[in-house]
């Protein structure tokens, strides 16, 4: 997993929990890298896991909570280091729906061996996108972080549903449907 | 700060430092890499540059040495390039003044021209145009062009060059040459013409010098002695050989004319002369069966046949004389041959007896004019003709005939 993925979710476990969390949590856990991490490392993921389980352990939030902040925290990593690539969609549906065939393919030329979860389009309207997520890390709610992030980044909002497709949540479908204009202003 | 928080703190700073270290070495490895690949890649850009000039130098060395003209222009036609023998071929230099090919074009040659210059917008492509040009002094000169796209790396067409070759001087002896044949064939005719009329008028005194002949020997048969009827018996005699010369001659000047083709069965042929030739009981003429059937003039087949037939009946000196006539076939050709046990005929004379009046003996019933004739007749239906021979033992002529 990359290094990034691990310094964003450490700093923002000293954002939310203080210092001391961090420090606990990356004590708890028998980590290879002993907690040294840095965004331009790659490191197992299992040590994510652990993290999480203890973060869990420790703060008493539920993991897919925790996924989800952190989700939405990685939106402004992304936001802030790559604008450009945002700014080539204006709306969120487009945006989505090209995670697989586009988003993906740029990741993988700064990052040649980064294992990416698949996001397959399943269906897709104007204001509707269902997508299957597939990844053995079953990191969906962090996904789900991403994609409420990415509506509020075009001024929208989203209802989203999760339905499980395997319970150990490696295939999850999302049902993506765009708010009405209106209904975001009021 | 209690010590607790001071342990945290001292902890996070050993873990950020770690970080920080596994970084500089994660970017000093990746630089390194760069380092190297940017090496292997000037490396190899040295490689493809020298490749480059290379290729442009070879390029310049067949542009500038080429004898033809060689004309590089783009897809509307203007010239961008001409190189010393364009120059020199069109009189325009092309450095100096702006030029289009279609100011090029001869008008007779325009639709022709516009047709291969639309063939090589869609093939890429024309070979073998030949058309005629108007150069920059007005002078009307005749081209062979063939041209082709030039397309850049996306494949897609840039500009179009050719290759022009003056042919100017080819296409005048082409004409001249047509000029000459057909002269050549009127006075052919002309003199065909002419030696019939010329045997005819010549043979019509010699058979009145053979009638007045004829009576004086009649009248005066008891006052002549025996020397005067001798010598005009070979006055006779002369006449006669005098006659058969002029009928050869005129055989011989009509052997090339060929008739309409057909189907001539030379079993038929053979027969025929069998028939009609003199043989004398001594000599044995042995024909193969199954002769082929070939395309041509049965006369002239006649002719051939009998010309050679009758020479080897003429020089044989042997008790028991024997004459075979035979046949191969070959993919493309007939092959056929006469064979004698005649007086055989010497190396050096081999090729001289084709040659007209060239008889190697000094007979009286000899013109000499016959073998020319055969091989007038072999040259007219595409063959050759040669012979082995051994003196004293016999001859073989062997001719071929096309299928």
């Amino acid at each position: 997993m990359k290094g990034i993925v691990f310094t964003e979710f450490l700093d923002l476990v000293e954002e939310k929990f203080g210092i001391e969390m961090v420090d606990k949590i990356i004590s708890e856990s028998n980590l290879e890298s002993e907690g040294a991490y840095t965004s331009i490392g790659t490191y197992r993921f299992s040590e994510m896991l652990q993290l999480l389980q203890s973060l869990h352990k420790n703060s008493g939030i539920s993991i897919d909570k925790l996924l989800l902040t952190y989700g939405e925290h990685f939106f402004s990593v992304i936001d802030k280091s790559y604008s450009g690539l945002l700014a080539t969609y204006k709306d969120p549906i487009e945006m989505l729906s090209s995670i697989e065939n586009h988003i993906h393919v740029e990741v993988k030329k700064i990052y040649p061996d980064a294992e990416l979860p698949e996001f397959v389009v399943e269906e897709k309207t104007e204001d509707s996108l269902i997508l299957i997520y597939k990844s053995s890390r079953a990191m969906h709610h962090f996904g789900l972080g991403l994609m409420n992030k990415t509506f509020e980044h075009f001024n929208s909002s989203a209802t989203i549903v999760l339905e499980k497709i395997k319970e150990d949540g490696t295939e999850v479908k999302f049902v993506i449907k765009k708010n009405p204009h209106e209904s975001r202003e009021n | 700060m209690n010590l607790e928080k001071i342990e945290i703190l001292e902890r996070t700073l050993k873990r950020e430092r770690a970080a920080r270290k596994a970084a500089e070495k994660i970017l000093e490895d990746k630089s390194r890499e760069l380092y190297l690949l940017s090496e292997e890649l000037q490396e190899t850009n040295l490689k493809l540059e020298n490749l480059l000039d290379e290729k442009s130098s070879e390029l310049k060395g067949v542009f500038e040495n080429i004898l033809d003209a060689y004309v590089v222009m783009d897809l509307s036609g203007n010239v961008l390039k001409f190189n010393d023998a364009a120059t020199a071929l069109f009189g325009y230099d092309v450095t100096k003044e702006k030029l289009n090919v279609l100011n090029l074009i001869y008008e007779e040659d325009e639709v022709y021209a516009m047709t291969s210059f639309g063939e090589l917008k869609t093939k890429g492509f024309f070979k073998n145009y030949e058309a005629r040009v108007i150069t920059k002094s007005k002078e009307i000169k005749w081209v062979h062009i063939n041209a082709s796209i030039i397309f850049d790396r996306n494949n897609l067409p840039i500009a179009a060059q050719g290759i022009v070759r003056d042919i100017t001087h080819l296409k005048l002896l082409e004409e001249q040459k047509k000029q000459i044949l057909n002269k050549l064939e009127k006075s052919n005719e002309e003199l065909y013409e002419y030696a019939h009329v010329v045997s005819h008028d010549l043979k019509s005194p010699l058979r009145t010098i053979d009638a007045l002949l004829s009576w004086i020997k009649a009248d005066n048969l008891e006052k002549f002695d025996s020397e005067t009827v001798q010598n005009i018996e070979l006055i006779e005699k002369t006449v006669e050989n005098m006659d058969s010369l002029i009928s050869d001659i005129l055989s011989y000047s009509s052997a090339d004319f060929a008739a309409e083709e057909v189907d001539v069965n030379l079993n038929k042929v053979l027969q025929n002369i069998k028939t009609t030739l003199f043989i004398p009981t001594n000599i044995t003429l042995s024909i193969s069966p199954n002769l082929p059937i070939v395309k041509g003039d049965s006369t002239k087949f006649q002719q051939l046949f009998q010309n050679l037939i009758s020479n080897a009946i003429k020089f044989n000196d042997k008790e028991e004389g024997l004459i075979e006539i035979d046949f191969i076939e070959e993919p493309t050709f007939y092959q056929f041959s006469v064979k004698d046990n005649g007086l055989g005929i010497e190396k050096e004379f081999h090729e001289k007896i084709f040659k007209v009046f060239q008889s190697l003996t000094k007979r009286e019933d000899s013109t000499g004019i016959g073998l020319s004739i055969v091989k007038k007749i072999v040259d007219l239906y595409k063959g050759n003709i040669w012979l082995e021979s051994t003196p004293n033992v016999g001859t073989t002529f062997y001719f071929t005939i096309k299928k």
